[in-house]
């Protein structure tokens, strides 16, 4: 699919993020689908823009394999929406991937800015 | 459920997203326009959500059906090759669905209304000969009470009977059942009732019958009332207890029985129930208490798990049991136990090579068919390069373009397997040997195309399609993008037809194999036809008597013949007459004898039964039968003169060296001596092609039968000597029924049935193949023609004479003709030893077969190469090179 960039700089998310960004933002407590995409951007100071062909998909899978569990509700504007709610194994899950991440950042930090060799 | 609750949760969604819009000041209208933007493509989103919750066979299976849907729109674009595709493997199935009908009419569903039949068990007897017969009665109670692997043993005696009184009588044939036959089968009545356990008790207490419903239909006019009412079988009243279900007709592969009466009848209607070849039994326990009549078929249903080793071992050793406890001198007791279909009563036994070589055949057409629609797929493959190519440029795997590519063959396998049920239905009428009254019994064969014919249809096809789609498949899916825009430039693209050419040679040499397998059938009727059979039928009619229903005793029954024999004798152009207890050509082994030679020391377990003959003087006359040595019965051979017999040639020769010999030998038969008078001339007893055996005569006066057959040989036609004789028996006496009266050319017409059956398959076959063959060679030539038109102007504009374009394109055509003639000679070298069992005064390497074979193949390939040969030869150079 073809993407209209908007001016602003924006990153494509990393493959295989999505899931850790959702999971992360759902730490703060329920959330539907609406906000936790506009977290996402917030958060990353609009760095990051979620497409919502890849949110749902996403937050089904999650569903599927148990990791947050899905409720409808009502916000606080009065709207009916469904609220994903993080669970124990997602919780988990979200820590793995966390140390995942970091020690994928390290090791590509190590190969961009090389300490010089201890001698 | 699933599906509304993402849609739902999409639309709440934009409605937030909406409100923030209008909430941060955006008009109502703009909002909503620029939220649904935003979200990017909701069907998409939604499907691809959904399909989140999809297990992996939902998501193949809807691959697979948008790969069907594609397939049909993408063949209904070429009709030209989807109709080709399907008429050709149209045919190929059709061929082997008419081989499955007969398979399935004589092994898979050999008993019509009975259940699970070929479930059942046959226990026969083993002669040391080889020869598997019926068992006793008592051997049959015996074994149906120590018996530990069947759920149940039943016994039933085919006879014929006449049902009822004088010359109304007609006969009809049935069988004398145990109580618990129709239990065990499964049949029910569909009036009254069946047989039952309690019709099983006492010799001769059971005056009871049921009948079948044709009979019911024939003989009683589907008359309701039938229930109750008395019948007379063979002048002895017996009342209908049921009618039974239409589709049952009897145990005996192919044989319509009319009637079953109790087995404890039997002492009674023995008052005329003569199983072929025993002697007359004595009345009140008659044949029941018979340890050495061999007079019942046994069928068992085994138990749940019981196989067919484990019932054969426990019957063997009842066998043994038995014959240690009452030894009987002139019968094996060795049984065995046969699965049904080689049971040796019914269709199956003379038509089991028959279909097991048509089997063969249809195998064999079917992969000419194979190969013909691989080469069409092929082709079209070709075509397709560029489509195939771009799908694996964007990311197709290439499993996944096989795989359409598969599917689209499979999608032609259906019609082609409906295109299959069509042509068996056609072709199976030409099996008409299934009505035809195999003398003199009623046959029949269940030749629908039902579910099961369908079902291996489409199975079939189906697996042809994969098959044949297989190896195209495999090869366009290999193609890659560069490859083909290089082709494209290139005038000889695609040029490499290896095996599209490997494909054509197989057909050839299929082919081959399949004509000179027709050829070999051809030749086996043709001599079967003119087969010295050793009588010669034409200008000999038979009627079929019985005398005892109609009260005879033996010493009136005597006069009576004696007295029909002058008076059919005095008649104007009769040349001979006889009354005889058989006729030749029986087509299934009638019962035999056993015999003890005088001075001839028997070997262990030799088998001396042998069938016979009892004849009137004038038999050997009215057939025509030479005589070898000494001289044929007349009227000294009677009760008052010496015991005599005559032996055929084959059987003097095997216990005396030389006919004259045999003169003045004794033979004991029946428990008396007989001198040998004479030696006549081998004939064949029961079928055409069976190799000389040993057979004997005893004279009518000698050895009383009641139910003969009048042989009359006189000038006129068949019917007209049939009608001429009919008065005459009924001036004797008006009372007296005339079973069948037929010509006995007939009865050698119905010998040579199988082969006709086969004969005609075969050349079907072979033409079909052969034309096959041509349009594979055909194609391949155009195509390589095609594929060279450009090469071929530049040729010619350079002074290329036509004739070397001529014979450029014919030798390609003639070098595959050669290599599959070539093939199929070695491969019809190999196998056509396999048929020797079906062949008959031909050889099995027969030179001229080959040579037929192999001049129709070689005559087609020339034809099939040369047409588009001479096209490429008047191409014009001109319009060649400015196509590209």
């Amino acid at each position: 699919m073809i993407r209209h960039k908007p001016e602003q700089q924006r990153f494509e998310l990393l493959h295989g993020t999505l899931d850790m960004l959702v999971l992360r933002t759902l730490q703060w407590g329920p959330q539907h689908g609406y906000a936790i995409g506009n977290a996402i951007r917030a958060q990353s100071s609009e760095a990051l823009q979620v497409e919502t062909g890849s949110l749902y998909p996403a937050l089904h899978r999650l569903e599927k394999l148990g990791c947050v569990k899905a409720e409808w509700g009502i916000t606080e504007g009065n709207q009916r929406a469904k609220f994903y709610r993080l669970t124990p194994k997602g919780k988990k899950q979200l820590l793995r991937e966390q140390e995942h991440w970091s020690d994928l950042v390290a090791a590509i930090g190590r190969v961009m800015n090389p300490e010089p060799a201890k001698e | 459920m699933r599906r509304r609750d993402v849609d739902e949760e999409i639309q709440s969604h934009l409605a937030m997203a909406v409100r923030d819009r209008i909430a941060a000041g955006e008009d109502p209208a703009s909002a909503e326009l620029a939220a649904i933007r935003e979200f990017g493509n909701v069907t998409l989103t939604s499907e691809a959500t959904k399909s989140v919750w999809r297990r992996g066979w939902e998501v193949v299976a809807a691959d697979v059906w948008q790969d069907v849907c594609y397939a049909a729109r993408l063949l209904r674009r070429s009709p030209m090759f989807s109709g080709v595709v399907v008429m050709v493997l149209g045919l190929g199935i059709g061929a082997n669905a008419t081989v499955f009908t007969l398979f399935k009419a004589i092994f898979l569903k050999p008993l019509p209304g009975v259940v699970a039949p070929a479930d059942l068990q046959a226990i026969v007897a083993r002669s040391s000969g080889g020869r598997t017969v019926g068992l006793s009665y008592p051997d049959y109670e015996y074994l149906r009470d120590h018996q530990h692997v069947f759920s149940n043993v039943t016994a039933s005696g085919m006879s014929s009977f006449n049902l009822g009184i004088g010359n109304r009588a007609e006969r009809v044939w049935g069988e004398m059942v145990t109580g618990n036959y129709f239990e065990m089968l499964g049949v029910r009545a569909s009036l009254g009732r069946t047989l039952m356990p309690s019709d099983n008790v006492a010799p001769g207490q059971h005056p009871v019958a049921v009948i079948t419903d044709g009979l019911w239909r024939r003989a009683f006019s589907a008359d309701p009332a039938i229930v109750g009412q008395t019948i007379h079988i063979n002048a002895h009243p017996l009342t209908v207890v049921g009618v039974l279900e239409p589709a049952f007709h009897g145990t005996v592969v192919s044989l319509v029985m009319d009637i079953f009466i109790p087995a404890m009848e039997q002492p009674v209607i023995a008052a005329a129930f003569r199983p072929v070849g025993t002697p007359q039994a004595p009345v009140g326990t008659g044949m029941l208490r018979q340890r050495n009549t061999q007079w019942v078929m046994v069928l068992g249903r085994p138990s749940p798990g019981v196989s067919l080793a484990q019932s054969a071992a426990d019957v063997r050793v009842l066998a043994a049991q038995l014959a240690a406890d009452n030894p009987t001198a002139d019968f094996s007791q060795r049984a065995e136990v046969l699965p049904l279909w080689r049971s040796p009563y019914g269709a199956q036994t003379y038509l089991l090579p028959v279909v097991i070589l048509l089997g063969v055949m249809g195998g064999v057409i079917l992969l000419i068919v194979c190969a013909n629609v691989a080469n069409l797929v092929l082709a079209r493959g070709l075509t397709r390069r560029g489509e195939i190519a771009v799908r694996t440029a964007l990311g197709a795997a290439r499993a996944r373009v096989m795989r359409l590519l598969l599917i689209e063959n499979v999608i032609l396998a259906v019609p082609g397997a409906l295109a299959g049920i069509v042509l068996a239905r056609a072709l199976l009428p030409l099996a008409s040997f299934g009505s035809t009254p195999i003398a003199p019994m009623q046959v029949e064969l269940d030749l629908s195309t039902d579910r099961l014919v369908t079902a291996y249809a489409l199975a079939l096809s189906c697996a042809s399609a994969v098959v044949f789609g297989f190896v195209p498949a495999f090869r366009i899916s290999r193609v890659n993008l560069a490859d083909v825009m290089k082709d494209e430039l290139s005038p000889r693209g695609a040029g490499r037809t290896r095996l599209r050419s490997a494909l054509v040679v197989v057909q050839l040499a299929m082919s081959v194999l399949l004509l000179v397998g027709a050829a070999l059938v051809l030749r086996s009727l043709n001599a079967s036809r003119t087969a010295n059979v050793g009588f010669d039928p034409n200008g000999v009619v038979s009627l079929s008597l019985d005398l005892k229903p109609n009260g005879y005793d033996e010493a009136r029954g005597r006069v009576f013949y004696q007295q029909l024999l002058d008076n059919v004798r005095a008649m104007p152009r009769v040349e001979a007459a006889t009354v005889a207890a058989y006729l030749p050509l029986t087509l299934v082994d009638g019962s035999s004898w056993s015999v003890t030679v005088e001075k001839y020391v028997r070997r262990k377990d030799e088998d001396l039964s042998f069938l016979y003959n009892i004849i009137s003087p004038g038999y050997f006359e009215t057939l025509r039968v030479g005589l070898v040595a000494g001289r044929v019965f007349d009227r000294r051979d009677d009760t008052a003169g010496p015991l005599v017999a005559i032996v055929n040639d084959t059987m003097a020769k095997r216990f005396w060296k030389t006919p004259e010999a045999a003169l003045g030998q004794r033979i004991r038969v029946v428990n008396q001596w007989r001198t040998i008078v004479g030696v006549a001339k081998d004939l064949k007893y029961a079928r055409v092609t069976e190799s000389p055996r040993p057979y004997f005569y005893l004279p009518q006066a000698q050895q009383y039968f009641s139910n003969m057959t009048l042989q009359v040989r006189a000038g006129d036609s068949a019917n007209d000597l049939i009608a001429r004789l009919r008065p005459v028996v009924q001036a004797m006496d008006p009372n007296l029924p005339i079973l069948e009266a037929r010509p006995l050319s007939e009865q050698v017409r119905v010998a040579l049935a199988g082969y006709e059956l086969a004969a005609g398959t075969l050349i079907v076959f072979g033409v079909m193949a052969i034309g096959l063959a041509a349009i594979g060679l055909y194609g391949l030539v155009a195509y390589a023609v095609e594929q060279n038109r450009h090469e071929l102007g530049i040729c010619l504009a350079l002074g290329a004479s036509r004739a070397d374009v001529l014979r450029r394109f014919l030798v390609r055509g003639l070098r595959l003709g050669t290599i599959g003639a070539a093939i199929g000679v070695l491969g019809a070298f190999a196998t056509t030893r396999l048929m020797s069992s079906v062949l008959y005064g031909v050889s099995a390497a027969d030179p001229r077969s080959f040579a037929f074979g192999v001049a129709t193949v070689m005559t087609i390939t020339v034809i099939a190469s040369f047409l588009p040969a001479w096209r490429a030869s008047r191409t014009d150079p001109v319009t060649a090179l400015r196509r590209h």
